[in-house]
């Protein structure tokens, strides 16, 4: 008897973790649809990276990738605040994407051809090209990879830093000891107190911890001339979905046409051109472009967040990022910001 | 070995307590003598570790209060406490911490009625600790709450700090005056403290109405049980329909009132490691308790399925379980929208946890003597009555203090949520050091801050269940 | 429990067969095993879809491709071994910091054991304060700590201006401290080392047969055994003959600072994160073990010293024969489980870059390898670990329990 009763609880208590885990999976196929119907883009971002994501005290995202997401809230649903932030991990980040949990992914991850392959991700407008560095204390004399023969260099656990460093010291044969942190927050305190003697990162990160560093009265950093890596930066969203993809592509291209154009926040409300081009970018005449996103997208996207240089402007010229002259400078000044026209 | 034997609480045999240096009352200098000074090499040692100390105490003390740069804690305490939290459903968590602050005053004015009002019936007279022991058993969760307050920048958490400990205090008294026959209503109406708490930020509204209806329900038929029936037929029918009708009216209120909440996704701080740790433990506990009867059962099947899971889970660390809930637990499920990251890490702690109850169960389990069970046969009862009625509430009894062991571990395990990246109090380290201003500042002040957020609660809780213990006479072997 | 209302049943031959206990029995497990069964299929099938649905591989193929990455302080390892090799040195290291984590464990805890029930009043509070710091703190917490308070902000130099302390007059370092690696002295096998080994074999095999002679002769006349010393002389001159035998089975290897001035060559050395592991790992479980070492001394009833008083024996022999052995009885269970707990706790030098499996894993699942299979060649060596010391020390603990009934 009692081990029938016990047996019939059981019986129970999986019936009801089944249903409690819910019907059949047959969503997936539109998410533009979805996201509308939803209200908010769930957008996947780093939360300990200065510059591009952080959380301020008050709990608050901001950043150069955090506004790119509000980029696509706009651009998608007219609202740059209809944006739910999850913070990453590298780790688990195309997990995320995968599963469905965010519906984009703007977290500095670089476009591989291997990621494109094998993580089911789609890569999209490069936003931020960087590349890989490397920073030494001023003082240790290091002016090359070579003087960095034995060195302890510190590097961003599970990230493609990893392999790149391996890569390029193994060509040149110098060895080395890799010593892989889990955070920034352990890695820095680690190489200001001389536990590694060289930092690899992107040259973004290099440079703003070069610039909190000396700012703080600490040692004087050098990072290297020697940029071991392509870093293309931009978002991602999950493979077989290319409206969902076109919207997110084309509202964040958006931002650098607008800077071409010279629309930013403070002019795009009573902003009148006769260029065709403009009005039609602008959505002034009812121009449909046919990729799922309404006609005032763009006034949206540059009235509420802003134009690239603005957003550029906002949060990576203070941790000592300069745009003109580099890779992010549009493609008439010479960069590589260079997007397809709107019409 | 001068020691004097001492009769232990709870001991049936006096053991030999050589540390009894708070307990003899010798005048102060004969104290010394015997202590710390009864003999040259205990003389040395003294004053070796009086130096020791001194320099340590000094060390931590300078560090505390005059070179510590706390200003990344003090600018962050909001973020330490809730994380990302929307800051303007702050209220929630506010009235959350007063409810849960009065559910535990009532738990604990109604467990000292239980606890009098049985003493009254065994004669043996029940006496309440004066107020100054209670204020030493909490020094270190008063300690934590002193330095909180000197940390923050505003009056508010100081008021809300004497509104909880106000409303916690009135509502023990409440329950201490309350007669303890009237037991089982009050624990009723701790559970809907409890619940209503927890939903007070995450919602009135979903399923929730299962969780709020169920301590009512159960209070309901105790209520009904009050009541001299003469037909016992028509009790149960009558309980039948009190829980039928208070699960209706629940269903129907919560789909009517449709409060939404935040959810638990935006719990995070030190907030996260709490709800963590107890959601966890509430959830493992019927999980525990079956597989501890299952591998005690008589069936061997089901044995070797229970021992399997068991040994299986206590066989891994907890981080490779949460690895396995951040990158594939979720696919194991058939579901269209994905679990939260948090849904699955509480899965995974809840798997995780189960196993652990049920080995702590099946001590309890093997506490009971047989003779128990022997009686309980004899006079006719059915095996589930034997375990339900007999072997269940004296193995629970004996559980308590490994549970609230078990608790602490599991609050103490809540830190590796930090490895999975969710914003807990350890890893809200890393949001803070990534702000502008505090980038390599202050690293040091923040993770002994962190240490003493956990050693706090884990303290309090631990010399809680070691009374708890003695309280409960389980010590003796 | 059922088992009085089986036999009665058994012996009722005329009950409907479904009233049958036994048929009962045979019917619930085997609905019991059959809905587990449905369940883990459930879940199993929901996997493959999703993992199908997802473009996810399910194979273990990559375990055999290299890694493409470097393991810190590990010179043996390039980027072209493969996983496989990956996962084997993750072992080892966890093997490493959980064997010494568990001697640094013991032995503190029983010291601080001990001290808690010290009749210097000083000596024991500060042995409580240590306990009721300690394990009060998550470890994960403490080895950061211990990370960050030995090396990031300790007191040791940078390796190029490394401490190197040698003899008096010999050119040798015996130890080398820096933030982030040391050197000590290491052996290394020489030809020799196999025949050296056999001496050991056979030493040890004689101390054993002597130290039972020596028992049988107590056993029989009561006389002084003797036994400890006549076994461990026996060992010691077999073993010895064995090395004179081998020549030089062993040499000494020297740490010294490498050509850059930034690597230790020869001798053993140990990395930041292993030291922070251990120590840390190591004083976490040395407040467990020092409360259960105190509390199984407190267990033994009083009585029993008295009877040892009684009889006169010494302060030793009463501790070595009356006290220890019972309160070794009760100690060495829960002793057993904190040492799995600190092995699979190892899992945490993620925190400090120590290069132990869980750590070796995230960096490769960071580095494009399945998560799912990673993660399952993961479990599978912890519970290797887990069972492999379980089952040796429960044989241990079997043994002892036995001895005492």
């Amino acid at each position: 008897m009692r081990s029938m009763k016990r047996l019939a609880v059981l019986v129970l208590g999986l019936t009801l973790v089944a249903a409690a885990c819910g019907d059949d999976a047959s969503g997936g196929g539109d998410l533009l649809a979805d996201v509308v119907e939803r209200g908010v883009v769930r957008c996947g971002v780093n939360d300990v990276l200065p510059g591009f994501g952080i959380v301020d005290d008050t709990g608050a995202f901001s950043g150069f990738d955090v506004e790119l997401c509000r980029v696509v809230a706009a651009g998608v649903l007219g609202d740059a605040d209809a944006v739910e932030f999850v913070g990453l991990t590298a780790g688990e980040r195309f997990t995320a994407l995968q599963s469905g949990e965010i519906d984009v992914l703007i977290r500095n991850t670089t476009w591989t051809a291997t990621r494109d392959g094998q993580e089911g991700a789609t890569f999209l407008f490069t936003t931020f090209y960087d590349g890989q560095g490397i920073m030494v204390p001023t003082a240790t004399g290091f002016t090359s990879l070579e003087d960095l023969a034995d060195a302890n260099i510190c590097v961003l656990q599970a990230t493609t830093t990893e392999l790149n460093l391996t890569a390029v010291f193994n060509a040149r044969g110098i060895p080395f000891n890799p010593v892989g942190f889990a955070d920034n927050n352990l890695l820095r305190p680690a190489y200001e107190e001389g536990q590694c003697e060289a930092w690899t990162s992107d040259v973004s990160q290099l440079t703003a911890f070069k610039a909190t560093i000396e700012g703080e009265g600490g040692a004087a950093q050098t990072i290297l001339p020697d940029v071991i890596s392509k870093e293309p930066l931009g978002p991602l969203v999950r493979d077989g979905d290319s409206a969902w993809a076109q919207a997110v592509e084309w509202s964040v291209m958006a931002t650098v046409q607008a800077w071409e154009f010279g629309i930013d926040s403070s002019n795009v409300a009573g902003y009148t051109s006769d260029d065709p081009n403009v009005k039609n970018f602008l959505g002034v005449d009812g121009f449909e472009t046919g990729i799922g996103l309404p006609t005032d997208f763009v006034v949206q996207i540059i009235s509420q967040v802003g134009n690239y240089e603005e957003i550029y402007n906002r949060n990576l010229i203070p941790i000592g990022l300069p745009l003109a002259g580099t890779p992010n400078d549009l493609w008439s000044n010479g960069g590589l910001m260079y997007v397809p026209p709107y019409r | 070995m001068t020691g004097r034997p001492f009769m232990e609480p709870g001991l049936e045999e006096p053991i030999l307590v050589i540390d009894e240096g708070r307990r003899d009352k010798l005048p102060p200098g004969k104290w010394v003598r015997r202590h710390l000074f009864n003999s040259w090499h205990n003389t040395l040692v003294t004053v070796l570790l009086v130096l020791l100390l001194g320099y340590a105490a000094y060390r931590f003390g300078l560090f505390l209060f005059v070179n510590g740069r706390w200003s990344p804690v003090r600018r962050n305490l909001t973020l330490f406490m809730v994380g990302r939290y929307p800051r303007e459903e702050l209220w929630r968590i506010v009235a959350q911490v007063v409810i849960w602050s009065g559910t535990i005053g009532l738990a604990w004015g109604v467990a000292i009625a239980g606890a009098s009002f049985r003493a009254s019936q065994t004669g043996v007279a029940y006496r309440e600790d004066p107020l100054l022991t209670k204020v030493r058993r909490y020094w270190g969760l008063l300690g934590l709450l002193l330095l909180l307050l000197l940390l923050t920048e505003s009056f508010g958490p100081l008021i809300l700090a004497l509104v909880a400990i106000g409303v916690g205090a009135l509502l023990q008294v409440i329950g201490k005056r309350v007669p303890g026959q009237y037991a089982d209503l009050m624990w009723a109406a701790v559970g809907v403290l409890a619940v209503g708490g927890y939903q007070i930020v995450s919602g009135f509204h979903g399923r929730g109405w299962i969780w709020m209806a169920t301590p009512l329900a159960l209070g309901a038929v105790r209520l009904v049980g009050r009541i001299a029936w003469t037909d016992p037929r028509r009790e149960r029918l009558m309980q039948l329909g009190v829980v039928a009708g208070v699960f209706g009216i629940g269903y129907v209120a919560y789909s009517m009132l449709d409060l939404e909440g935040v959810g638990w996704d935006h719990w995070e701080g030190l907030h996260l490691n709490l709800i963590v740790a107890t959601v966890a433990i509430v959830l493992a506990f019927p999980l525990g308790l079956l597989l501890a009867l299952a591998r005690r059962s008589s069936l061997p099947a089901l044995r070797v399925m229970a021992t399997s899971y068991i040994e299986l889970i206590r066989g891994v660390p907890l981080i490779s379980l949460l690895l396995m809930a951040q990158f594939f637990i979720g696919f194991f499920l058939n579901t269209t929208t994905p679990l939260s990251a948090l849904t699955r890490a509480i899965a995974a702690f809840t798997l995780f946890t189960a196993a652990y109850i049920a080995e702590i169960v099946r001590g309890g389990l093997q506490s009971v003597p047989k003779g128990q069970i022997e009686a309980g046969q004899s006079v006719g009862l059915s095996p589930f009555r034997v375990t339900r009625s007999i072997v269940l509430p004296q193995a629970l009894r004996a559980v308590i203090p490994a549970m609230v062991g078990q608790f602490i571990a599991l609050f103490k395990d809540t830190s590796l949520l930090s490895i999975i990246g969710m914003a807990e109090i350890l890893q809200v380290r890393a949001l803070v050091h990534a702000q502008a201003e505090f980038r390599g500042f202050g690293i040091a002040e923040t993770l002994v801050f962190v240490m003493l957020a956990f050693w706090a609660f884990s303290f309090t809780m631990s010399r809680e269940s070691q009374r708890l213990e003695r309280k409960l006479g389980i010590g003796e072997r | 429990m059922t088992d009085t209302r089986a036999r009665s049943a058994g012996r009722r031959t005329s009950t409907v067969w479904y009233r049958n206990i036994r048929v009962r029995r045979a019917i619930a497990q085997v609905v019991a095993v059959i809905g587990v069964i449905t369940l883990g299929w459930w879940l199993f099938s929901n996997l493959v879809t999703n993992l199908n649905r997802l473009n996810i591989n399910t194979d273990f193929g990559f375990l055999g491709r290299p890694t493409q990455f470097q393991i810190p302080y590990d010179e043996g390892f390039n980027p072209r071994s493969s996983v496989w090799s990956m996962v084997l040195v993750g072992v080892k290291n966890t093997f490493l910091a959980g064997s010494f984590g568990i001697i640094l464990a013991t032995v503190t805890g029983i010291v601080v054991g001990v001290s808690r029930l010290s009749s210097n009043w000083l000596v024991a509070r500060i042995a409580t304060l240590f306990v009721e710091t300690l394990r009060n703190i998550p470890p994960l917490v403490v080895i950061i700590f211990f990370g960050f308070a030995l090396f990031t902000f300790g007191p040791f130099p940078i390796i190029t201006e490394a401490d190197q302390y040698s003899f008096f007059g010999s050119d040798h370092n015996v130890l080398i401290l820096s933030n982030t690696v040391w050197g000590i002295p290491s052996l290394i096998a020489e030809d020799g080392a196999g025949i050296f080994w056999i001496g050991v074999l056979f030493g040890f095999v004689a101390a054993g047969l002597v130290a039972r002679w020596r028992t049988g002769v107590f056993d029989r006349t009561g006389r002084a055994h003797h036994r400890v010393i006549l076994a461990l002389g026996t060992f010691a001159i077999l073993a010895f003959t064995g090395y004179l035998v081998a020549g030089d089975a062993y040499s000494l290897s020297w740490p010294a600072l490498g050509e850059s001035g930034r690597r230790i060559v020869g001798g053993l050395q140990l990395n930041w994160g292993f030291i922070a592991v251990t120590i840390g790992l190591g004083l976490y479980t040395a407040s467990h073990i020092a409360e259960i070492i105190r509390g199984s001394i407190l267990a033994v009833p009083k009585g029993q010293s008295e009877a040892a008083n009684a009889i006169a024996l010494s302060s030793f022999q009463r501790y070595r024969f009356v006290v220890l052995p019972q309160s070794l009885r009760i100690a060495v269970p829960p002793i057993i489980n904190q040492y799995l707990n600190l092995m699979k706790n190892t899992s945490l030098g993620v925190a400090v870059a120590y290069a132990e499996i869980t750590s070796l894993t995230l960096t490769s699942i960071g580095n494009g390898r399945p998560a799912p299979q990673s993660i399952v060649v993961l479990m599978g060596v912890y519970l290797a670990f887990s069972l492999t010391i379980s089952f040796v020390l429960n044989a241990y603990n079997r043994r002892i329990q036995l001895v005492e009934r």
